[in-house]
């Protein structure tokens, strides 16, 4: 890794709209670290999948932390999911390693595309029954 | 408010169905994590998306450790780089939380949607 001023650069800009995102939405970030990774610092994707591992343990932790003293978060779900996860992983690996398809990825990427149009009709339904339910 | 204390208590299956799907998705696709658990946690366990995001990252404090520990023997974690990405993010958090207090539930849910159409259209053309 070539550490230069605009790979600093890069490295701060996509790090806070990682942030950013994990605090909003609940995700962790891998989203925007592991392209960041590949693409700025030319890793290869199971480094930058590893690394971006790492690079989200402060930021779930600081998170989980903030809204914990707010009664954000269910812990009890957390730690079932955080198990769940841990054998999905496992498994996954498993199936990874057997089925090199892109059109499963595909796949997921359409259900993922209809889900959040799906939300957003919803949502925007509900925002605009407010909006017409309320009193002026 | 709503919060996580008040809900009424989620069933476990749901909740251990939803993180095998999630850690499933992860290794398969590189992509699952919150992505998959906070659509899930609102549709199966009717969670408001506040604590549905504030879980997931609850959820995410555990993978993250766990699959961490399973690569820190190898060398394919960069430290320098994952402090170089992961403090600014931390930073980021903050700032994220603060407005995620403060916006409207149904446009928390929107920005999800955005996101999530945007990982979508990623996977599909395969970018």
């Amino acid at each position: 890794m070539d550490i230069t001023l605009i790979t600093i650069c890069f490295a701060i800009g996509c790090g806070i709209a990682a942030g950013m995102l994990a605090g909003l939405f609940g995700v962790g970030g891998g989203v925007i670290f592991v392209p960041t990774l590949v693409l700025v610092f030319a890793f290869t994707q199971l480094d930058a999948q590893a690394t971006s591992l790492a690079a989200i343990i402060p930021v779930a932790a600081v998170g989980a932390w903030r809204q914990t003293s707010d009664e954000n978060v269910y812990w009890r779900g957390a730690m079932i999911m955080g198990i769940g996860a841990a054998a999905g992983v496992l498994l996954g690996a498993e199936v990874a390693t057997r089925l090199p398809d892109a059109l499963l990825s595909q796949v997921f990427g359409a259900v993922l595309i209809l889900s959040g149009g799906e939300m957003i009709v919803s949502a925007s339904r509900r925002l605009k029954a407010k909006r017409a339910s309320a009193p002026e | 408010m709503e919060n996580a204390n008040t809900l009424p208590k989620v069933s476990v299956y749901p909740l251990i169905g939803i993180g095998i799907v999630s850690g499933l998705f992860a290794a398969m696709f590189g992509i699952g994590g919150g992505v998959v658990i906070v659509p899930l946690l609102m549709l199966l366990t009717k969670m408001p998306p506040r604590i549905a995001a504030a879980t997931s990252l609850a959820t995410l404090l555990l993978t993250s450790m766990i699959g961490t520990a399973r690569y820190a023997g190898s060398d394919h974690i960069d430290w320098l780089a994952a402090v170089m990405i992961g403090a600014p993010a931390v930073i980021g958090v903050l700032i994220g939380i603060h407005f995620q207090k403060r916006l409207p539930a149904d446009w928390l849910i929107i920005g999800f949607g955005v996101l999530i159409i945007g990982i979508g259209l990623k996977l599909v053309f395969a970018l």
